[in-house]
């Protein structure tokens, strides 16, 4: 970081910026940790929402259906993608495409074609959902991995791994997941925030996770509900921030 | 050495002009997404006694849908006309001057605010835009009285404000891009050739980044139009917009006269999204020519 020169428009950005951004977090924090008659300031929302049973109930459940997510999407793309850059199939053109139609289609149009649609097996089963999510995330999942994969020799890796006996499961699990580690580790985070915080398409299918509960919790204790909003906003902020703060430039430079 | 030796047809499964690598994911693809699509468009021209009918079409243009659609398409159309400007402009100080370590920082804190935003955004709001709110009372030591003729954050202009924090990121998100694969031997080159800093913004600069622009724009337009999370929690009814009215028809909370009204709602819906999303991934595919080092 080059701290030599005054940089004033990066500065007056910031500034800007971080206002935007920090002044109505942090006056919702403040509201948050109120105490309602006694006055002063006190942990009681957070304390009440962290030891509500659902909290975890719901926590867990929704945490499980993004991992399940996260496991499709791998398990689908890094396979398919490879073979469309080994192959240079005419396909390649028409996947593409397809991969980025979810973004044309608005979660709400989705969520009630699903409901028509589905064989009541299905709809009846949970694990509708990270089918679902999936197709949500998609077109983030499908570029990242792309990038990664264009970045790489991998047309000599994987003739390598396969000269070597290995079968294309193991060329692909022990020689080109390592390589592209930084896109998985992308593709991995993008799916599972995108399926964690979930609303439309979860509630109009009906089915009940962390962001669908914080509603119900709302009819009944809003400051409750404001409390768990500011975690399951916060968490994630702080959380992002230090890494990236955190993480030495080195590691990114060879990473990319 | 040679155990197995290698075999012939070492090229991925099968051979490569065929469908099968790529089957599950079509199958995938084509259940959990096209047969759903394809059955609400087939669905939305069924009467309630399936036969061929524009008449949900018709409905849908009618009081009080009519009025959904306009509410919806301004909502996205202002929330991203606000935020556009000022997002390209912080994308084009934070991409130029800001180290890579506040590049990805600044970066990933936008795909918290864009994403996870929904729900939350809206109890944050209400927190901090509520009648005892920090925000509200800031404002009114100010001489800003939010609460003087009947402000609520349910209101159009109270969603208008929510969304306005998810898509001021969002822009710094599409168009940071942009302004990164801006080289610096054009400016150079520019300034050879005896142009000064205003020229270089008019004939290379602007031109240069308007495609980008324009589709970012249509792209936080497609986000503000379609987005259900946060006006479903701030809203009670008050505000008709799309997504509502067909979250509205789906759950059985509103009654229509004809069943599948909801269908056509949400395809007329993907029409309007297709118009401004197609456009945006169109430019995206033609800028990434010169984008790419």
């Amino acid at each position: 970081m080059k701290l030599g020169k005054l940089n004033l428009p990066l500065i007056i950005t910031l500034l800007l910026f971080g206002a935007f951004v920090v002044i109505p977090m942090g006056s919702a924090f403040e509201y948050s940790i109120r105490r309602g008659l006694e006055g002063g300031y006190g942990l009681q929302n957070y304390l009440w929402a962290v030891r509500e049973e659902d909290f975890s109930y719901y926590l867990i459940r929704s945490t499980w259906l993004s991992a399940v997510t996260v496991l499709i999407t791998l398990v689908i793309l890094v396979p398919t993608l490879t073979w469309i850059h080994l192959s240079n199939s005419k396909l390649r053109e028409l996947i593409d495409g397809l991969s980025l139609l979810p973004l044309v289609i608005p979660v709400v149009a989705f969520a009630v074609g699903a409901q028509i649609s589905f064989p009541e097996f299905i709809q009846s089963s949970v694990m509708e959902l990270p089918f679902l999510y999936f197709i949500l995330a998609l077109p983030y999942a499908y570029r990242a991995l792309d990038i990664g994969l264009k970045a790489i020799p991998l047309k000599t890796l994987s003739e390598a791994a396969r000269s070597a006996g290995a079968s294309w499961l193991r060329a692909i699990v022990i020689v080109i997941l390592p390589v592209i580690r930084s896109a998985v580790t992308a593709t991995i985070a993008l799916t599972f925030a995108l399926s964690i915080g979930e609303f439309t398409m979860t509630v109009l299918l009906h089915w009940d996770t962390f962001p669908t509960w914080v509603t119900y919790v709302a009819q009944d204790n809003l400051l409750g509900a404001i409390a768990i909003s500011m975690i399951a906003l916060l968490v994630p902020f702080v959380l992002i921030s230090l890494v990236a703060l955190l993480t030495p430039e080195k590691e990114i430079k060879e990473s990319n | 050495m040679e155990k197995r030796g290698v075999r012939k047809g070492a090229s991925f499964p099968i051979s490569p002009s065929s469908i099968l690598p790529a089957l599950p994911f079509l199958l995938i693809f084509g259940f959990f997404f096209l047969f759903p699509i394809s059955r609400l468009i087939y669905v939305s021209f069924m009467s309630n006694e399936n036969t061929f009918t524009l008449g949900n079409f018709q409905t849908a243009f009618e009081k009080p849908y009519n009025s959904g659609f306009v509410n919806s398409i301004k909502l996205g159309l202002l929330s991203a006309a606000i935020t556009a400007i000022p997002g390209a402009v912080a994308a084009y100080f934070i991409e130029t001057r800001g180290s890579s370590r506040l590049k990805r920082t600044i970066s990933s804190m936008n795909g918290v605010l864009a994403n996870t935003g929904g729900v939350p955004l809206a109890f944050m709001f209400t927190a901090a835009l509520g009648i005892q709110g920090f925000l509200t009372q800031a404002l009114k030591a100010v001489g800003i009285d939010l609460y003087a003729n009947s402000f609520s954050l349910g209101t159009f202009t109270g969603l208008l404000i929510v969304y306005l924090y998810f898509q001021l990121p969002l822009m710094i998100i599409v168009f940071s891009p942009a302004i990164s694969s801006l080289r610096r031997e054009w400016v150079e080159a520019a300034t050879n050739l005896g142009a000064n800093n205003l020229q270089y913004w008019l004939r290379i600069g602007i031109p240069l980044l308007l495609p980008s622009f324009l589709a970012s724009f249509l792209l936080l337009f497609a986000s503000g139009f379609s987005a259900y999370a946060t006006a479903n929690a701030l809203t009670v009814g008050n505000v008709p917009l799309t997504p509502l009215q067909i979250g509205g028809l789906l759950d059985g909370n509103v009654s229509a006269a004809q069943l599948n009204l909801g269908k056509a709602l949400g395809v007329v819906m993907i029409v309007i999204s297709a118009c401004a999303v197609i456009p945006y991934l169109l430019i995206q595919r033609r800028v990434a020519r010169w984008q790419t080092r």
